[in-house]
């Protein structure tokens, strides 16, 4: 009898684990995630080549686009997470940039002093915290990506160089923001959202989905025309 | 307007980015129902497999994280609707190079991305998460006595206001030529309708334009009504306005009526004298990608490199490269199939998009490339 509440009462308390289980994610994704989370040691001495040396010097190793491992990252940590928190992370093709670079040492510029460490390490090794009393001269880890990515983007005249090209921002918490009473109804709704929102209102009226139509650049002999879509003269057979 | 029981404070409180949920709470569902009309989007992408679509199964993207907004206008090009606000393309991440994973192959697979549109080997079928709708006629609608049966996949081939259905899972596209243009029937422009097909929209395209792309689309078939005596497509009255609607056809179930009252509506005459027609769309298939490792191989179009052991067809033959490896592994059907897809057909196929209907006097590796003067190498010794 014993045996058979103790049976009954794991499960209970295993079902609620195992639902989390079943809980659909994106692999790839989590993955990236998991690893954004992770602060590894500081490394507090580096090589201090320069880049030309840095560059041959990782050229005379044979390291190439092969050794990339890792071909995927999500841009975000703790580290700056701990002091702001407007943005969500930001997709970072790994593989992608060393194929484009073709030069590692673009962003893995120094190597740590410790021979025996790896020869690439990850940003967030070198830069963490901003304003490291310690470490004068090294940039955080938010001012590093940043200047890293919209230097070399705006340097190589490819990649985005704005806040929403990289990353979305944080919706703000609207439980204050927005004002209504219980059982509000549609159009009270559509009126709090034009309290604040009147500029993407206007927006909103312009375009196709609510217009349904609109310009019709792809289509030959209507590449001109303004007119054309589900609410006017587009037919289907569906 | 909402539903009644929706808290909409509670709503509005919550608002957030736009997700695969709330676009697809429309897209997924167009043509009545999920997945029917589109082939490579369904409900499925809600929660979807790795190898049913690497970027919103493996990295969980957003449709805006492709699909751009810029002041509520959102980028992308439909095929089955004209307006566009935008383009997106593969391109606009993966370059026009997109090749790099360091493989003496990636030469080779870069020069056929200037030729193929991505989704040729990256999603060599449609509908593979789901089943979607491929052949749709009008014309046996409005049987009462026709019970619907169900097809392998379990979908109906009947329904009294809509008529008869063919579904298809996991099937082979049609390859076209394609520029990145439509051309497209308009309500009200003049067909011929003698054809034995009419094409409602096609991709305009051609193999002697650089610029055109072998591109895979679903082909959505179907038998329609066109005026006799005007020549155009007509439109019916379907849904009925309210209780006291006298013509919709899915009320009354006839056509006469549906047909004056729907063309009355769109401002057009009328004949009184209609005609069945097979009408095709060309819908162009932009998701359902896989992951990169099951993407064609190249044996699975180029017949001639069946029997080859390396690649001194073109090459020295004095390297370390595993030629099976790099030509023979692909989209493993053997495995789909094994996983439940409906592609027992395609393990061993060869010539998958058909060079032949593109207009290549065959596999090109033998009779050359569309700007090609000289074929890669020898015809093969028998």
């Amino acid at each position: 009898m014993i045996k058979r509440i103790i049976f009954l009462v794991t499960c209970l308390i295993l079902t609620p684990v195992l639902c989390v289980a079943e809980v659909w994610k994106a692999p790839d994704q989590e993955r990236a995630k998991e690893r954004a989370k992770e602060v590894v040691p500081f490394v507090t001495e580096y090589k201090n080549d320069d880049q030309i040396t840095r560059r041959i010097s990782l050229m005379d190793t044979g390291i190439s686009i092969q050794d990339v491992t890792d071909t995927y990252f999500l841009l975000d940590s703790p580290i700056i997470k701990k002091r702001e928190d407007h943005y969500e992370p930001v997709r970072f093709s790994h593989k992608r940039h060393a194929n484009l670079t073709n030069d590692c040492s673009k962003c893995h510029h120094y190597r740590p002093k410790d021979d025996t460490a790896l020869e690439t390490t990850r940003c967030s090794a070198c830069h963490q915290d901003s304003f490291n009393p310690d470490h004068p001269e090294r940039i955080g880890l938010k001012a590093a990506y940043h200047q890293q990515c919209m230097a070399c983007h705006q340097e190589q005249a490819k990649g985005p160089v704005d806040c929403k090209g990289c990353h979305l921002q944080n919706v703000p918490d609207h439980k204050e923001l927005v004002n209504l009473p219980d059982n509000a109804d549609p159009f009270q709704v559509t009126a709090e959202c034009l309290r604040c929102h009147d500029t993407q209102a206007e927006d909103m009226l312009t375009t196709a989905h609510w217009l349904w139509k609109g310009p019709s650049p792809y289509t030959t002999g209507h590449r001109k025309d303004i007119m054309h879509g589900k609410g006017t003269t587009a037919l289907n057979n569906y | 307007m909402p539903e009644k029981d929706v808290d909409l404070k509670l709503v509005a409180q919550n608002v957030g980015h736009s997700s695969r949920a709330s676009c697809g709470s429309c897209h997924f569902n167009g043509g009545g129902g999920d997945a029917v009309k589109h082939a490579d989007l369904s409900r499925q992408l809600l929660e979807p497999s790795r190898s049913c679509d690497i970027h919103m199964g493996g990295y969980d993207f957003s449709c805006t994280e492709c699909h751009e907004t810029r002041n509520h206008k959102i980028a992308g090009r439909s095929s089955s609707v004209p307006v566009a606000e935008g383009k997106v393309s593969c391109q606009q991440c993966h370059s026009e190079d997109p090749h790099y994973c360091g493989s003496v192959l990636d030469h080779h697979l870069n020069n056929h991305a200037k030729t193929l549109d991505c989704n040729v080997c990256h999603a060599p079928v449609f509908a593979k998460c789901k089943p979607t709708k491929t052949w749709w006629d009008w014309s046996k609608a409005g049987d009462k006595n026709r019970k619907p049966k169900k097809d392998k996949y379990g979908k109906p081939d009947y329904n009294k206001k809509k008529g008869e259905f063919k579904w298809e899972e996991s099937a082979v596209p049609n390859y076209a030529w394609d520029s990145g243009y439509m051309k497209r029937v308009f309500i009200g422009d003049k067909v011929d309708i003698n054809a034995d097909i009419i094409n409602l929209t096609e991709p305009v395209g051609s193999i002697h334009d650089p610029g055109s792309k072998i591109t895979p689309f679903k082909m959505m078939k179907a038998i329609q009504a066109v005026d006799a005596d005007h020549d155009y497509i007509l439109v019916p009255h379907l849904w009925p306005r309210d209780k006291e609607d006298s013509t919709a056809y899915w009320k009354h179930f006839d056509w006469e009526k549906a047909f004056q009252d729907g063309m009355k509506a769109v401002g057009l005459d009328y004949s009184g004298s209609y005609r069945w027609k097979e009408t095709w769309m060309y819908w162009r298939l932009d998701h359902e990608v896989m992951p990169a490792n099951m993407a064609l191989s190249c044996v699975q179009c180029h017949d001639s490199l069946k029997g080859d052991k390396t690649c001194n067809r073109c090459h020295q033959d004095n390297r370390n490269v595993n030629f099976k490896q790099i030509a023979h592994k692909g989209t493993d059907f053997s495995y789909m199939k094994s996983q439940g897809r409906d592609v027992a057909h395609l393990i061993e196929k060869t010539d998958y998009i058909n060079f032949k209907a593109l207009g290549y006097k065959g596999d090109p590796i033998i009779h050359g490339g569309r700007f090609k003067q000289l074929p890669m190498g020898y015809e093969k010794k028998e």
